[in-house]
């Protein structure tokens, strides 16, 4: 029989067993009755997706063509009534606290009528894991408040995260490169706050949003260790709107500049600034930084990867719809044999889209992962049961202590081990890059299918594919998330490699 | 310069080009807007000045009288700049080669002919559609000898804008379909508005309702496919030169962007994973402008077999210029994704070009059953 220290180093080689099959050990830990949440939440989601997406989609496609200042209001509105926006929000903050991972799921649904209506919903949860990600409770719980609030009074209020900028994109993704990159939104020190000058770019969502996560540098020259991210609310002096932007497709979700002149953020707005992070052994601030955007990336680009699977999904569902429907040659499309086999192999793109966006799930769910610690049975079962009050009343209130604070960064800054960064981050890049890939593969491969028919705007599938593509372009690019996986993944068995230094 | 054409066509090369940076590349994203407005009007009343519209037209008919190259050549400049009046010049350039292969020169004369301007000499299409393949919705009904057409028929090319529209029909009690010129000022036709749709958006489609239409046949009764396919064969080498021009259009506009763009310290074609990407579009340019040399080449010197290399031709350069305007889009990042720029554009037009002429996938095995044949 194989020792157990054998049987260790034999799992550690390359493909690690840790990496490789996150599911296998993640599904045993997690509550059973998980499941039923998901399974609630599909529903709901597809409820929604006949209610109000499916009417709407094409309307507002072809509105915000007609009218370029359209802005979807209405859209959030409608969500908002649906309770979209608190639906994931922790209890802690005052959200419904349905599962986490299971917001994928529901991303897929959505995005498989209009990925542009799914996402002026889950933008706010970029924003939302921004904050989070800060763990800077008394902030967060703050802001999720005005979130729950909102939602109760009909006054709907979102969060976008903004740290694009007009000469910096792929550069304030990653940490290596942001040094050499033209940064220019400055936070500067003053006396009970800070003073913000510069803009940001392509903001989704900006229009319409009352809180923006802004990620802002204390020193332009070195803003991998002079990050700071700042909570500015709409209506703060110094803060406005430029532009929103006349993008191809998903013209349901704004996308805005943010100017900043001399805007004043007082410091109990400040989710964090990384000249405050104490150096681990294992990590600079350098790192400590990196580790913040990727604990949000972790989770949103296994969700764009969740964006990418419902597109391939809708692409898929146009083609077959108009396959049973259609004589090409004197006999429907369907029943052609070629036109069976691109079917299949639209199919399976959704499928193996969606096994890895639901894999990074698993990846977050594990030790060292985001979505691991509301998924711990007992925390789990205590947020589902317990009522509001009582965590209102017997654990907000410990927000505000330092050892509260202290806890939360042991967990979640201290608690991570670099491999289970690199995990969870490698693992998210894989899902954004090919399911946002299959996207694209599935829509060419519908409109080719549907000929003339499928050009048509009133029948939904051009649109998928004006959709689709920007999928490959934020969240970091799609070579920026492969190049993301080389460096977590692969770069870490091969001492001579070196990422980003040609 | 398309390879192997030969150079006593640089002068259509030459027009064809200050044509596009004259007229067409500075106006690019106001022609390309919804609603539509009259905003290319102009544009196809100078094409037509200038004869753009009947490249291949016999002289006698009020044409250039050239062959197929210099309709690709001059659709590979005119699409580098924009398609969509690449997609105006094809479907006209469709429908009078329709008619010419039914012979009727001397109809295509009377139009030029009789043309006061632009909209009077241009003959709309179905363009999208090859009737044989899924089927002709117009019935022609035959009294004494003339013809007149019920119906409905989606996604006539140009519709809005020519005078007059080529349409397929099948004449009741008979096999196959038939042509038929249609005024489409005559009252028996309801236009829709223009089709709103994924690209070529100056160069709009409407669905057209006939009752009681007075039709004029085309060549013979029943003989549409015979001249569809004629006319498709050679003018799937044009797509292949569309698809050049827009593959063209995004890959200069790649390079020049990713010369200024900084990340990383550097720009952007400094680093070699986007390098890469551009040099891959680079082949593919190349390799299309070789396409469609040869594929205009096998048609005039009507080799052997010269309508596979002209199909072949279409089908491949639709392809890879699919996959070469989504690269194009991704060298620009966010801004490759906006209006501002001319590369989502040419991603879009890229794939409704592909649908030219009837459904990619049939097209190819079609090409097994003439080598079959
Ligand atoms: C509609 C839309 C919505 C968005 N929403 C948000 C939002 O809500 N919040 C937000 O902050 N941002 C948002 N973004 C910004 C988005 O994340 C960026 O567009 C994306 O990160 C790419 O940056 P960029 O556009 O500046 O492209 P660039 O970084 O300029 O990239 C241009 C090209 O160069 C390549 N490249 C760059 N650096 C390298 C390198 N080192 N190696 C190899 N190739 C490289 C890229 O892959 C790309 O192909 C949005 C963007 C769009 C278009």
């Amino acid at each position: 029989m194989i020792s157990p220290k054998e049987d260790i180093s034999l799992l550690e080689r390359e493909p690690r067993f840790e990496d490789s099959f996150c599911s296998i050990q993640a599904v045993p830990k997690i509550p059973k009755i998980q499941h039923k949440e998901t399974r609630i939440l599909v529903s709901h989601a597809r409820r929604f997706n006949d209610e109000v997406v499916r009417p709407l989609a094409l309307k507002t496609d072809l509105h915000s063509f007609e009218d370029p200042e359209y802005l979807p209001w209405d859209l959030v509105k409608k969500a908002n009534e649906w309770g979209f926006y608190t639906m994931f929000i922790p209890k802690l903050f005052g959200g419904q606290g349905w599962s986490l991972p299971s917001h994928t799921y529901v991303i897929e649904e959505l995005s498989s009528a209009c990925v542009g209506i799914a996402n002026v919903i889950f933008v706010h949860y970029l924003g939302f894991m921004t904050c989070l990600a800060s763990w800077n409770m008394p902030l967060v719980n703050r802001i999720c408040r005005d979130v729950a609030e909102g939602e109760r009074t009909g006054n709907p209020c979102l969060i976008t995260l903004a740290i694009t900028e007009p000469g910096a994109g792929t550069d304030v993704e990653e940490v290596e490169l942001v040094d050499r990159g033209r940064v220019t939104c400055l936070a500067e020190k003053v006396k009970g706050g800070y003073i913000v000058n510069g803009s940001k770019i392509f903001i989704s969502m900006g229009h319409v949003s009352t809180w923006h996560a802004v990620v802002a540098y204390s020193d332009l020259k070195k803003p991998s260790e002079n990050t700071v991210i700042l909570a500015v609310k709409t209506g703060t002096k110094g803060f406005s709107f430029g532009k929103h932007e006349d993008k191809m497709g998903q013209r349901a979700c704004c996308a805005s500049e943010l100017v900043f002149e001399d805007c004043f953020i007082p410091d109990d707005c400040v989710l964090c600034d990384s000249r405050d992070f104490h150096n681990s052994p294992i990590r600079s601030t350098a790192d400590l930084v990196n580790q913040l955007i990727h604990y949000v990336v972790e989770v949103t680009r296994a969700s764009v990867g969740a964006f990418g699977t419902g597109v391939a999904r809708g692409a898929y569902e146009h083609a077959l719809k108009f396959a049973g429907e259609t004589a090409v040659d004197g006999k429907l499309l369907i029943n052609h044999e070629w036109a069976q086999i691109m079917l299949a192999e639209m199919y399976k793109n959704v499928i193996a889209a969606r096994l890895a966006y639901v894999e990074a799930n698993y990846s977050n769910s594990l030790n060292g992962g985001v979505l691991n610690f509301l998924q711990i049975k007992p925390v789990y079962y205590y947020m589902k049961f317990v009522p509001q009050t009582v965590i209102d009343l017997f654990v907000v209130p410990f927000y505000k202590t330092k050892i509260f604070n202290w806890f939360m960064r042991q967990v979640f800054v201290e608690g991570q081990s670099v491999e289970a960064q690199h995990r969870c981050s490698g693992w998210s890049s894989i899902a954004k890059f090919f399911g946002t890939d299959m996207g694209m593969k599935n829509s060419q491969m519908a409109l080719e299918m549907m000929g003339q028919t499928g050009l048509r705007h009133d029948q939904g599938t051009e649109k998928i594919l004006r959709d689709s593509k920007l999928l490959q372009i934020y969240e970091g690019t799609n070579q920026l998330n492969r190049l993301n996986l080389f460096n977590c993944l692969i770069a870490r068995n091969v001492s001579q490699a070196r990422v980003f230094e040609e | 310069m398309l390879t192997t054409i030969k150079c006593e066509l640089k002068s259509f090369e030459d027009l064809a080009h200050s044509f596009a940076v004259k007229e067409l590349a500075a106006n690019r994203e106001e022609h390309d807007r919804y609603p539509f407005g009259p905003f290319f009007d102009s544009v196809v009343t100078k094409a037509h000045e200038v004869g753009l519209l009947g490249a291949t037209l016999p002289e006698e008919c009020g044409g250039i009288g050239q062959d197929i190259s210099a309709l690709c050549i001059i659709l590979d400049h005119i699409c580098a700049a924009d398609a969509s009046l690449g997609g105006i010049i094809f479907t006209n350039a469709l429908s009078q080669e329709i008619i010419l292969a039914a012979g009727n020169k001397d109809l295509l004369a009377d139009i030029m002919g009789n043309a006061a301007d632009a909209r009077a000499a241009l003959i709309a299409c179905t363009s999208f559609a090859n009737p044989a393949e899924t089927g002709t919705t117009l019935e022609a009904v035959k009294i004494e000898d003339s013809y007149l057409l019920n119906g409905a028929i989606e996604y006539v090319v140009l519709g809005g804008l020519s005078g007059q529209a080529l349409v397929p029909a099948k004449i009741k009690g008979q096999e196959g379909y038939s042509y038929f010129l249609v005024n489409l000022s005559d009252r028996g036709i309801a236009k829709s508005q223009p089709v709103f749709s994924l690209g070529l958006h100056a160069c709009s489609a409407v669905d057209l309702k006939l009752v009681g239409v007075a039709g004029k046949i085309i060549g013979q009764e029943g003989a549409g496919a015979k001249y569809f396919n004629h006319a498709s064969d050679r003018m799937h080498a044009a797509v292949a030169a569309v698809q050049c021009g827009i593959m063209k259009g995004s890959f200069h506009e790649a390079l020049d962007y990713s010369q200024q763009r900084c990340q990383g310290g550097k720009e952007i074609i400094n680093w070699s994973g986007l390098r890469m990407i551009l040099g891959q579009m680079a082949v593919q340019v190349k390799i299309a402008e070789m396409v469609v040399s040869e594929a205009a080449m096998a048609v005039e010197n009507q080799e052997y077999q010269w309508n596979l290399y002209t199909r072949a031709a279409a089908l491949h350069l639709s392809e890879l210029a699919c996959k070469l305007t989504t690269d194009g889009i991704q060298c620009l990042g966010g801004n490759g994704y906006m209006k501002d720029y001319g590369q989502e554009k040419r991603f879009r037009d890229a794939k409704h070009v592909q649908a030219f002429l009837g459904l990619a996938p049939m097209k190819k095995l079609s090409i097994i059953k003439d080598m079959l044949a």
